[in-house]
């Protein structure tokens, strides 16, 4: 079965939090050519991978990873304000 | 797992196709030497060829970690590296039967009779490495 494309943002908030990728391997517990992989979208992570990294950069799963190409961040967080003050 | 190698992909391919062909190398060499009652050119061509393997078998196994990663065990693995690891056994599984089945029908059919030693020392070697050439020649990183 072929999976879906998955983007994500966690180089982004990596370099955002001033680690290296080995620091971060160390973190979620796998290889630092692993975070390469996933940085590059070039490995889809398993829900639990998932999770952990979600854990770690304290923000919602939906934030970090999608099904379609992310808008920067900034974007994101101003849809959801506007959203939040618009109900 | 600790990686400390970062050769290229294009030359880890080098470097595995340059190990494969040390082997059949080393058996060419073998029975041309078995067939002429070894004269010492052949020895010493053999000797290179069996050099050959060692050389390359080091350089790209041991020093990009391939052989480690196609041995260890799995707690030692993240996800990726697993699903890499089964994959390329998935692999290697395929071509050794193929590989197998081709040498042994090979003697039956050239009615040599079951196969030698060096033969079956090859089959070893080349079923240990299998799974670890063909991460290397598919990664782009290990």
């Amino acid at each position: 079965m072929k999976s879906r494309k998955l983007y994500n943002r966690i180089a982004v908030l990596r370099k955002e939090r001033n680690i290296s990728r080995k620091e971060l391997a160390e973190i979620i517990g796998v290889n630092f050519q692993t975070v390469g992989y996933l940085e590059r979208e070039e490995y889809n992570p398993s829900l639990d991978l998932a999770f952990k990294i979600s854990e770690y950069f304290g923000l919602p799963i939906e934030l970090i990873f999608s099904t379609e190409p992310l808008k920067p961040l900034i974007e994101e967080i101003i849809e959801l304000k506007n959203k939040i003050g618009g109900q | 797992m600790k990686q400390k190698n970062s050769m290229t992909k294009q030359k880890r391919k080098l470097w595995i196709v340059i190990n494969y062909l040390s082997i059949i190398l080393i058996l060419s060499i073998f029975y041309t030497g078995k067939y002429y009652d070894w004269p010492v050119f052949v020895i010493v061509c053999e000797a290179a060829s069996f050099i050959l393997l060692i050389f390359s078998f080091i350089k790209v196994f041991i020093k990009t970690q391939l052989w480690k990663m196609s041995h260890t065990s799995d707690k030692n693995l993240d996800e990726r590296q697993l699903q890499v690891m089964l994959n390329s056994l998935k692999y290697s599984y395929s071509a050794f039967t193929i590989i197998v089945l081709v040498i042994v029908y090979g003697f039956a059919i050239a009615e040599q009779g079951p196969i030698d030693v060096v033969i079956a020392a090859c089959l070893l070697y080349i079923a240990h490495t299998l799974p670890a050439a063909i991460v290397g020649w598919k990664e782009k990183n290990i």
